[in-house]
């Protein structure tokens, strides 16, 4: 299990940027923190955050560190939606069914 | 990735014609009948709830609604609040096709980055970051629509 929660983690606006941003190219510290005007510091420090959260993962490629999205580490949040996903889709079948069933009455 | 607000699209094609599944969506037995016991009725602002069985602590049983849109026999919207700081929104839209209904449903604003229902999530589950409750409303999900 993640050392920390997946909504904790996404619920920084600059982490959802970061990882807006890494949903698009693996990428180093000093890539990420261009866009955002902040210190490597402190983009190091969300990097961190989304690690522990499995969201983000980290190489070395020579001297820099690169870092690259997870997919698997938002599976947490999907669950919820895949949830409604399924009740709606056997709705839709009630639905059907309701439809058969009180055709001959209309 | 577009997580921030997801929604959820499911569509289908009944063979029956947009007044018969107009019926189906805003009359109050129907909607019993096929999603959940209801105080509907189909007037623009009208409040109503869905009423299921309730997986306590985190669930209720009740799905506070609004109605927001109402086009006969073309468009429905209600809010969908089923706990506190759930702020989505169903909206059911029928296309004639032929004979039959093209019929889809969005249930969209499901933000589970905003802050408010961060803490929800949080409060509901305990700090578990809201995985108990998601599992609960999964497996009461689940079972509602067997």
């Amino acid at each position: 299990m993640p050392a920390t929660d997946v909504y904790a983690a996404i619920a920084d606006p600059t982490r959802r940027r970061i990882l807006d941003l890494l949903a698009t190219a693996a990428r180093s510290v000093t890539d990420l923190a261009a866009p955002f005007q902040m210190s490597r510091p402190a983009v190091s420090q969300h990097l961190r955050v989304l690690r522990e959260a499995g969201l983000v993962s980290e190489h070395r490629a020579g001297r820099q560190r690169i870092y690259q999205l997870e997919p698997a580490g938002l599976r947490e949040v999907d669950l919820w939606l895949r949830s409604y996903q399924r009740f709606w889709q056997t709705k839709f079948a009630a639905l059907g069914d309701y439809l058969e069933a009180t055709d001959e009455q209309d | 990735m577009s997580r921030t607000d997801s929604a959820i699209r499911t569509e289908t094609l009944y063979r029956h014609p947009p007044h018969r599944v107009w019926r189906a969506l805003t009359d109050s037995d129907a909607l019993a009948t096929w999603l959940m016991p209801n105080d509907f009725v189909p007037e623009l602002g009208h409040r109503f709830t869905f009423r299921t069985q309730p997986v306590p602590p985190y669930f209720d049983g009740v799905v506070h609604c609004e109605v927001t849109e109402l086009e006969p026999p073309k468009t429905l919207a209600y809010t969908w609040c089923g706990m506190p700081g759930m702020n989505t929104v169903v909206r059911w839209e029928l296309t004639e096709i032929d004979d039959g209904t093209l019929l889809v449903c969005t249930h969209s604003g499901f933000d589970l980055t905003e802050e408010s229902h961060l803490k929800t999530f949080r409060s509901m589950s305990g700090g578990w970051g809201g995985r108990k409750m998601v599992a609960a409303l999964d497996r009461v999900l689940t079972e509602l629509a067997v």
